[in-house]
């Protein structure tokens, strides 16, 4: 006993102090937590397999949500007078899809955000990849191939941007700080400079093709074909024919059979220019990402889709008579596609993009439907369109009827009832002819909208629908985004 | 280290302190023990009447004192009656001390200690375990609804599930908004491990002065909870209490019926296709047939729970062992929860200087769970549908119409769904505790919680209608671990100079915090009736369950100092600071420090108030403090790399690799986010300690508000913000407490009270300025915005368009203009007609108006309690009101779900039939927008508990050789009063995401019988 009552405070702080110092003494590591989870980026960027990680989120990306689902139908396609919104009437994102049918859509609405959003995520992912790779030590040819990648995607990204929007903010490098993160428009023209800049960096830099695994990721063809496209909306005639003119140098070649292309198992085949992947991941729903067929799929059948985006009677009615590419690019209702699905006359629309469709037999439970297509991004059957178009442009007829000839013998198939070979070499009759042909070569590609509009008929054609002159040329920027700059973004005229 | 110095320092200071001793003439000798227990009562103050003169016991509650033989003896001690004992020449007096009856005079359980309530400068509202165990709720936390005021509690009906509880509204939008919880010691963030039977008292603390000792998590209100204990010198006691009762929807939904739902579809038909074309799809709405989903998928299901425990204690040591059954069933078909419990509490005085003691609880639960979707199935399967054909295969949705939306049969869902949760969990606590120097307490504890949780989900291959089916099996097993600890240092030293009484605790401490979830899945996994093996399966897949959020590991190391003083019993001043040191911020933001301070003046001590006789006790007080939240994710200013599945490059054949980026930006530094409050009360003991008021005012802001502000979209950041320490939010109000108690002869007595919390919940800033923050919570379409954060607005309010009524023909719609323009071209008659707000002619999202409040200004409740002779009945009422509630489930509609039979009732189907409900088009055109009809009001009242008892005459009981029985009868939740158009009004949520109704589990009311008995 005698022992506790001689136990001083002193004796205590002792105790205290070595209890204290036992959990705390290493005070610095105790508290001194590593992030869990996910790594800091402070340990990222620092060999070449960071450098392959972060260039394969870029691919990836592309085949997020906001890339090739509702934001695209509603900026890049439902403007048209190939497409209407579709689906079903109850279902709530109809009214929504149906502005842009009608040209009703106001900055506050959601697509536009969307877009706007989806374009910058892919921008941020590649600056992130050209601001940072270039300071890891790795394989030099593999890090100059990266970075031409990169650049392949952000040309894409804001190509999308200033078709949609015109003047938009260009950001080539990540912000050094706050300071910039607030910037204004930036011309139009600045942007297509910036682009055209990106994509003869890649061109100079990418390999002609790929192997294995590799297959799908961006290839010089691809670029000088976005960069031809890039050059026909500034209608640069000489370059669209130059560039295309490289890429019919690469070995490209149409593949035979027109509906069989747009397969899955034909898939990255010799006509594919740049294709974005995507893939049925077995166990992995989240890498299986891919929504482009589902929105658009049959609607209320198992495997099919929501059935949004689906084409009108005006592209129905616009291929020439026997044209096979009218049955490869609508599913009718009621029809049985090649691959054996009954369609049912039950379904809500009497018509659905068959370019984006996957037979009900891969769908699997869990994963969303048609979540393996991959979305044909450029064609070489639109390089010769191109081609066509740029030499009738720069008084080449010849080399015009010549190209668009590759183009519909391929659609024959064989049969030479149908679709004869376009002869005139009058300037204007046969540009007419080319755009016709653009129209049902590409329809359903999301191509129609913004074609028309650089081709300056959007007045005459989409007049009907509700398109009017000095607005309509772009679509409004996100409200949201004008204010959160304080001012600093000015909209486009006429949405305010 | 400097910090370590000073506490010894102050160490060595208290030992100067010595206490005076006065020479007397006779020496008197004693002890002093609990009237009830037997047990001695330590630091008894033993004066003589009259002078400053006096002692207190020692930890064998014996006493010594020089006195004057004809002196009287004042015996006082907190929590029990002063006694006055004339000494008479008696040497020797052993005096019994009664608990006080006077709730101001009661012992209340505060941070690190206790206190009589009559000291305590804050807010705390002590609730008895009796309180808590004598409802049939599952979860303790539960039955403290409507029991205190300012204290917000919303149940779910899910088996095993915890509330949601608001201590004074919601202080973080950010972090976690729920309060801290520690058992014993033990920090929680969550007790549905807790055997209700098992708890002696939960105190609730309100105010920063009373919480900032636990400054680190205190941001959002603490509740102490103490486990029971034995006594000493006692005898074992065993007492089983049990209950059987059943659980039945209380306020059961109509859904429309089969004919009624034929009618709707055939309106919606008919609208959708506009103007009408065609046939309808039902010619003959009355031929249908019915199905009651509703009562197909619930039903009434038993609850049965078994507490045994045996408690007792020597001399030396006390004991108390308890062991708990529960069996619920789910009120959804096939699904059903048991629990048991074991705790082991035992404290052993090794000296009369040493004690030392431990807890010790496992728990260990199993579920067989169900989907979460199949409330939504029962809002919206059809009801033509029969449940099975005459076949006995299943009823098909496919054979009546549905559109894929509706594509269920919620029996084939309930059948299928094939998931079972394990949780274990080992929690406990041990101390030791040395006094010396008379003074001194040195207190060191050590707690740990160790929790692993299982889910095992399988999907097998089946066929049962042309949409419920699957082609490949898949078993997928997520594993979850928790492992925390905390070890704590106090020394408390206490001593009274004359009319000067003064407390001082000084505390160290660390704790580590851990947890992770992994998921591993498998497909083709054949079932083979005896269990489910990943290893039998194909496309093995594992990862983290949410990268972005876990693993979670985080540490704290903390320091912490208390001073209470009081002078006369009369001024009392409460003084705290607490430095906590925390892994999730770093450098020099790494350490927060939380002060306090709190004065009281108890009124009825001055001399003034002596010849007064309607206060027994009235106290004024107030306190001003500042608390942490650490309940926000961990390394927030730290840029990390995300490596989404979204991110996973796939290529040719199915190849995938992985992908990673950084797609956020984070701010440069974070703070911790801070309360800070202050809390003005006055508490009154009246007419005999019959009566009982407390009345309190606080202002509750939060500081540093951890909060994601919008940045530019072009910045291409995944979330499109940036998280900093950006807002500021007050929760302020008042909260007032009336109790009555008294009795009516010898053989009846009763009490009533009452309580209500006011609260005004508000953002005051945010660096985002006036740009408003808005959420898509559960609505349907693209950014259909329904709830809004904003400055000088309560957070999450509810925001979109404002109806103005419904358009009731062409005509109306084409007079709607504006500029001879129509401002809804494209309406059709049984629309929405929406004000055009800003008057531009167009309806769009600049029209949008503030429409409610998720978070309810009134919170209140009534508790009841009669006793006569050998039986006794109480009832507890409780409410909410000024709140509103967003019902997401009427516009979720993609196709020819069904509606509730209110919208069949009264919705527009013709001109004149409804100006307040829109047609069956609801979902279309432009219906679904946020508007004004989807938020309805969310207040509530109910009867929570009515309970009968009845004990038997202790003849018979003692002739049965028992102590006491008592039987009962109880129910929960029976009557519950509401104008809310849903299942249930209690929808819970986080503080951005609250109040939005979607999905939630119906109400239900439990009826029981139970026995209480000690043997």
């Amino acid at each position: 006993m005698k022992i506790y009552q001689n136990i001083t405070a002193k004796n205590v702080a002792i105790i205290a102090f070595a209890t204290t110092m036992l959990f705390t003494g290493c005070k610095k590591s105790f508290l001194d937590v590593p992030p869990q989870g996910a790594p800091a980026e402070t340990v990222f960027w620092k060999t070449g397999d960071d450098a392959t990680k972060a260039v394969n989120s870029i691919y990836a990306n592309l085949r997020g949500w906001t890339e090739v689902s509702f934001a695209p139908i509603a900026i890049e396609s439902l403007g048209s007078d190939e497409t209407e919104t579709g689906s079903d009437a109850t279902d709530g994102s109809v009214p929504a899809m149906n502005m842009y049918n009608s040209f009703t859509a106001t900055s506050t609405q959601g697509f536009i955000a969307d877009f706007w959003i989806g374009r910058y995520q892919t921008v941020n992912l590649c600056n992130q990849v050209l601001d940072n790779i270039p300071a890891i030590e790795m394989d030099g040819a593999l890090k100059t191939r990266y970075l031409a990648e990169a650049k392949f995607v952000r040309a894409y990204a804001y190509f999308r941007l200033v078709r949609a929007f015109g003047d938009v903010p260009l950001r080539l490098h990540l912000p050094k700080d706050a300071s910039e993160f607030n910037i204004p428009r930036n011309p139009k023209a600045e942007v297509y400079a910036a682009i055209e800049q990106d994509l003869n960096d890649a061109a100079a830099a990418l390999p002609p093709s790929y192997s294995g695994n590799d297959i799908g990721r961006a290839t010089k063809g691809a670029a000088l074909a976005l960069h031809a496209k890039v050059a026909m909306y500034q209608k640069k005639w000489a370059d669209v024919l130059a560039l295309t003119n490289q890429v019919k140098g690469l070995g490209y070649s149409l593949f035979p059979n027109y509906e069989q292309s747009f397969r899955t198992n034909n898939e990255n085949n010799s006509e594919s220019v740049f294709e974005i992947q995507a893939e049925l991941v077995p166990g992995n729903p989240d890498a299986s990402n891919s929504q482009y067929s589902q929105v658009q799929g049959v609607r209320s059948v198992v495997g099919g889709g929501w059935g949004f985006n689906i084409p009108t009677q005006s592209l129905a009615d616009a291929f020439e008579t026997g044209d096979p590419r009218r049955d490869a690019t609508i599913i009718f209702r009621g029809e049985t596609t090649p691959e054996g699905d009954a369609i049912p006359n039950s379904v809500p629309n009497a018509m659905y993009n068959q370019k984006s469709y996957v037979p009900f037999s891969m769908y699997q439970s869990g994963f969303n439907e048609g979540c393996q297509q991959n979305i044909r991004v450029i064609r070489y059957a639109e390089v010769l369109l191109m081609n066509a178009e740029a030499a009738n442009e720069l008084g080449d007829a010849a080399t015009a009827i010549a190209s668009l000839e590759l183009v519909r013998a391929r659609a024959r198939g064989g049969n030479n009832a149908i679709l004869p070979k376009v002869t005139t070499t009058d300037k204007d009759a046969l540009r007419t002819a080319i755009w016709n042909e653009r129209r049902v070569e590409l329809a359903m590609e999301f191509d129609r909208y913004f074609d028309v509009i650089r081709q300056g008929r959007a007045q005459a054609i989409f007049g009907p629908m509700g398109w009017k002159p000095n607005k309509n040329e772009l679509w409004p920027i996100p409200d949201a985004e004008v204010q959160l700059s304080g001012g600093i973004l000015v909209q486009n005229p006429g949405y305010n | 280290m400097k910090r370590i110095y000073t506490i010894s320092g102050l160490l060595l200071l208290f030992t100067f302190f010595t206490t005076a001793v006065l020479a007397q003439n006779l020496t008197v000798k004693g002890k002093v023990t609990d009237a009830t227990t037997g047990e001695a009562l330590i630091g008894v103050t033993v004066a003589i009447k009259g002078t400053t003169t006096g002692t207190q016991t020692d930890v064998n509650g014996a006493y010594t004192l020089n006195a004057a033989s004809n002196a009287t003896l004042q015996v006082s001690y907190i929590g029990y009656a002063t006694q006055d004992i004339a000494i008479a020449g008696q040497a020797n007096i052993d005096i019994k001390l009664k608990a006080s009856t006077n709730e101001l005079q009661a012992v209340v359980v505060v941070g690190y200690g206790t206190q009589r309530k009559i000291d305590v400068t804050g807010s705390v509202a002590q609730i008895k375990g009796e309180e808590i165990s004598k409802q049939s709720s599952v979860n303790p936390i539960s039955s403290l609804q409507g029991k205190v005021a300012g204290v917000q509690i919303t149940n779910s009906g899910a088996p095993g599930a915890s509330p949601t509880v608001r201590i004074r509204g919601a202080g973080t939008v950010y972090g976690n908004a729920n309060p801290l919880y520690v058992v014993d010691g033990v920090w929680n963030d969550d007790i549905s491990f807790l055997n209700p039977n098992d708890i002696e008292n939960i105190s609730v603390l309100k105010d920063a002065s009373s919480e900032a000792i636990y400054g680190i998590r205190a941001a959002n209100g603490v509740i102490l909870i103490t486990t029971k204990k034995g006594s000493k010198n006692s005898k074992a006691t065993i007492n089983y209490d049990g209950f059987v009762g059943s659980q039945t929807i209380s306020n059961e939904f109509k859904m429309a019926t089969g004919p009624e739902y034929g009618e709707l579809v055939n309106e919606l038909n008919a609208q959708s296709i506009y103007p009408a074309t065609g046939t309808a799809p039902f010619p003959d709405p009355s031929s249908l047939g019915n199905t009651d989903w509703t009562r197909q998928v619930l039903r009434n299901a038993l609850i049965t729970n078994h507490n045994l425990s045996i408690n007792g204690g020597s001399e030396k040591s006390t004991y108390n062992v308890s062991f708990g059954y529960l069996k619920q069933n789910g009120t959804v078909e096939t699904q059903n929860f048991d629990r048991y419990t074991l705790r082991i509490k035992n404290d052993f005085d090794v000296s009369s200087h040493i004690k030392v003691g431990y807890t010790i609880a496992g728990s260990m639960n199993n579920s067989r769970d169900i989907n979460g979707d199949i409330f939504h199935q029962i809002y919206s399967a059809l009801p033509i549908v029969p449940v099975r054909y005459a076949d006995g295969s299943y009823g098909d949705p496919n054979d009546f119409g549905a559109t894929s939306s509706a594509q269920f049969n919620p029996q084939v869902t309930l059948d299928y769904f094939n998931q079972r949760s394990k949780n274990y969990r080992v929690n406990g606590s041990a101390y030791a505790e040395l006094k010396f120097a008379k003074h001194f307490t040195f207190r060191t504890s050590f707690g740990g919680d160790y929790g692993d949780n299982e889910v095992t989900n399988y999907a097998p291959v089946y066929t049962a209608t042309f949409a419920q089916r699957n082609t490949t099996s898949k078993l997928t097993e997520t594993n979850g671990k928790t492992r925390n600890w905390i070890i704590e240092n106090t020394l408390n030293y206490n001593n009274t100079f004359g009319d000067h009484n003064l407390t001082v605790l000084l505390g160290q401490g660390a704790q580590s915090y851990k947890f992770n979830q992994t998921i591993a899945s498998a497909e083709n996994v054949p079932d083979n009736g005896n269990g489910y093996y990943l290893t039998q399966g194909n496309n093995f897949f594992i990862k983290d369950i949410d990268p972005g959020v876990y693993p979670l590991y985080s540490t704290v190391s903390s320091y912490f100092a208390r001073v209470n003083y009081s002078y006369k019993s009369r001024y009392l001043l409460n003084a705290t600071i607490r430095a906590d040191g925390s892994s999730k911020f770093s450098g020099n933001d790494r350490w927060g420090y939380f002060p306090s301070i709190g004065a009281g003046w108890v009124i009825s001590e001055e001399e003034f108030m002596k010849d007064q006789h309607l206060f027994n006790t009235l106290k004024l007080r107030g306190s001003w403090g500042k608390v942490g939240n650490m309940g926000v994710p961990a390394s927030l200013a730290t840029t990390t790399v995300s490596s989404p599945g979204g991110f996973v490059y796939v290529g040719p054949g199915g190849y995938t690799a992985i992908g990673s980026n950084v797609n956020t930006l984070t701010p440069p530094i974070i703070a911790w986010e801070k309360g800070s409050s202050v809390d003005i009360g006055l508490e009154a003991s009246m007419l005999d300690n019959r009566l009982f008021a407390e009345v309190t005012y606080y202002d509750k802001k939060t500081e540093n508000g951890i909060f994601a502000i919008p940045i530019l979209a072009s910045l291409g950041t995944s979330g499109g913000s940036i998280i900093g320490n950006s807002a500021t939010f007050q929760n302020k109000g008042f909260e007032v407490t009336l109790s009555w108690k008294d009795k009516i002869g010898t053989d009846f007595t009763y009490s009533i009270g009452g309580n209500i919390g006011i609260n005004k919940n508000q953002v005051l800033e945010v660096a985002a300025g006036s740009t408003a923050i808005y959420k898509a919570v559960s609505t349907t379409g693209t950014n259909n915005f329904n709830t809004r954060t904003v400055v000088g607005q309560p957070i999450g309010q509810f925001y979109g368009l404002q109806v103005a009524g419904i358009f009731q023909t062409q005509d109306e719609i084409n007079n709607y203009t504006k500029d001879n323009l129509p401002i809804q071209a494209t309406a059709i008659p049984g629309d929405f007609k929406y004000k055009d707000v800003n008057n531009d002619g167009t309806i769009d999202d600049k029209d949008r108006v503030v429409l409610g409040n998720p978070n309810p200004k009134y919170t209140y409740g009534f508790n009841t309690y009669f006793a006569y002779k050998a039986f006794d009945l109480s009832a507890d009422f409780q409410g909410v009101a000024g709140v509103q509630i967003y019902n997401a489930n009427i516009g979720s509609r993609f196709g020819n779900e069904n509606f509730s039979q209110d919208f069949y009732d009264n919705r527009w189907h013709g001109p004149g039939t409804s100006n307040t409900y829109p047609s069956a088009f609801i979902a279309g055109g432009q219906n679904n927008r946020s508007n004004s009809f989807y938020v309805q009001d969310g207040s509530y009242f109910r009867i929570r508990t009515m309970q009968l008892g009845y004990s038997l005459p202790s003849a018979i009981s003692n002739k049965l050789k028992l102590q006491r029985v008592r039987i009962y009868a109880n129910a929960q939740n029976a009557f519950n009063f509401f104008k809310y158009k849903g299942f249930n009004p209690e929808v819970g949520g986080g503080p951005t995401v609250a109040g939005v109704d979607a999905n939630v589990y119906p109400l239900y009311a439990t009826y029981n019988l139970g026995v209480n008995v000690t043997f």
